[in-house]
């Protein structure tokens, strides 16, 4: 007898939530997770999310790029947002994901009140993935970033949807839609 | 509107005083203090000694055999080790409960707290300044909200629409409906409670170091240590980053803002030790 499916066990309606931590990322193919990283300050939270294969990865990068710490980049190269989301779409392909097919979304990059622009590192966290997602012909499809507040933000592998959640306020806010025959 | 002085003389009730806390550091900045007057003092209190030595024999430190007491722990761990978890132990009680008024849940003062001392200290400790008093300033920086935040709990939401409607930082709205803000009413309250003169200074200006001094390195210190943790996400509520840039403090310490992403990545590696022997959030 195969493997029973998790719709078959009548499980589908369960999920469980996996903590993306600062520096860190997860990919998954699983439809019953919800990838999460909370905290994002002046962090960037990037979400993939293709919707053939249904494979889902969150990343939470601190940093622009990885020439600040080389020797961080090779260890943990999550850390920073060049070699992070290099690594976040290395691990989506790797359970099928394909580039042209996927979808992206990001929240952080907060600031202080800074009209000098010298404390920038939000700012700055959000230019390389623009600038990531330009090169390599993506769109961000729903984003939600900069302004003084943190965000925790979601990714339902099952459906794609992607939401987030502004401290001290209770509503969520949705920035990608969850698929139609999910 | 009531000033500071006289809310404090008229509250009800001010956080306990950390009269440990106080003790330790009037004994640290006598010049002939030695680490077994220190020892004497933390086994003078039973509960706290305990604590520590709890924290030593975490699994993050792997000793094979069990530390006894804080004695053997200093030989074990050296004394700046048993400085940071004294502090953080005498600490936990009063800087954990929620801060409704700040929009704060429990334990996130805490965190936040811890955040910014660990990230005030590695700048310190840099700069080959007095880590100590970097990370101890760090840890109380934000004592002002525990006393202020049971007269803010009806008025939050009015100071996060002042921050949403006229751009104003948090400490811009805290004076506007309270008549002071934080800062000044932590620097005030450590001043109460007896705490040396660099400590009160770098608590009471820890949102405008220029104005602090003689001290304004260590004010210095906890206004980037507080951003750093703003930046980490170790900050709470609405608005957590409306605070005010002051890149003056770079010139008063003398450093480039490209130092600011390895102090942050040193700030994180910290906070991973911590988190293991006092169940931070990650």
């Amino acid at each position: 007898m195969g493997a029973m499916t998790i719709e078959a066990m009548g499980l589908a309606n369960l999920t469980h939530k996996v903590v993306v931590g600062i520096a860190d990322m997860a990919v998954s193919n699983n439809a019953t997770v919800t990838l999460a990283t909370h905290a994002l300050g002046s962090c960037i939270g990037v979400s993939v999310f293709d919707p053939v294969a249904r494979v889902g990865g969150l990343l939470h990068y601190m940093l622009p790029v990885c020439s600040i710490d080389m020797a961080k980049a090779k260890s943990q190269p999550q850390m920073f947002g060049d070699s992070g989301i290099a690594a976040l779409f290395r691990s989506a392909y790797d359970l099928g994901a394909q580039k042209h097919r996927m979808i992206l979304c990001a929240a952080g990059g907060a600031q202080v009140m800074d009209a000098s622009g010298v404390f920038n590192i939000g700012r700055r966290n959000y230019d390389i993935l623009k600038q990531i997602a330009q090169e390599h012909g993506l769109k961000i499809t729903g984003e939600h970033v900069g302004g003084t507040v943190s965000r925790t933000m979601y990714l339902q592998v099952g459906n794609g949807e992607v939401r987030i959640r502004i401290s001290g306020q209770a509503e969520e806010i949705i920035l990608c839609k969850q698929l139609k025959n999910s | 509107m009531q000033t500071i002085e006289e809310f404090i003389s008229n509250a009800k009730a001010l956080p306990p005083a950390p009269t440990f806390l106080a003790r330790l550091m009037v004994l640290l900045n006598k010049p002939d203090t030695d680490s077994m007057k220190v020892v004497d003092l933390i086994t003078y209190d039973p509960a706290l000694t305990a604590s520590v030595v709890r924290r030593c024999n975490s699994a993050y430190y792997g000793f094979v055999s069990p530390v006894d007491n804080v004695q053997e722990a200093v030989t074990r761990l050296g004394f700046w080790e048993i400085y940071r978890i004294v502090v953080m132990c005498s600490t936990t009680r009063m800087l954990s409960p929620a801060q409704k008024g700040y929009g704060m849940e429990a334990n996130e003062l805490w965190d936040h707290s811890v955040a910014t001392a660990l990230a005030a200290e590695q700048i310190a400790k840099d700069l080959g300044d007095d880590e100590a008093a970097a990370f101890t300033a760090g840890l109380l920086h934000d004592i002002g909200k525990v006393m202020l935040s049971q007269q803010l709990e009806d008025t939050y939401i009015k100071l996060l629409v002042e921050v949403e409607q006229n751009g104003s930082s948090l400490l811009e709205a805290e004076r506007k409906f309270l008549g002071f803000d934080h800062a000044n009413a932590g620097g005030h309250l450590l001043a109460h409670w007896k705490f040396p003169a660099n400590l009160v200074a770098a608590v009471w200006f820890h949102h405008k170091p220029s104005l602090g001094k003689p001290h304004q390195r260590l004010a210095s210190y906890v206004y980037l240590g507080n951003l750093i943790a703003h930046f980490m996400g170790h900050g709470y509520g609405g608005h957590a980053l409306a605070l005010k840039g002051r890149s003056e403090v770079l010139e008063i310490l003398d450093i480039p803002v490209d130092r600011l992403p390895y102090y942050m990545i040193k700030t994180m590696e910290q906070i991973e030790a911590v988190r293991s022997i006092f169940n931070m959030k990650t």
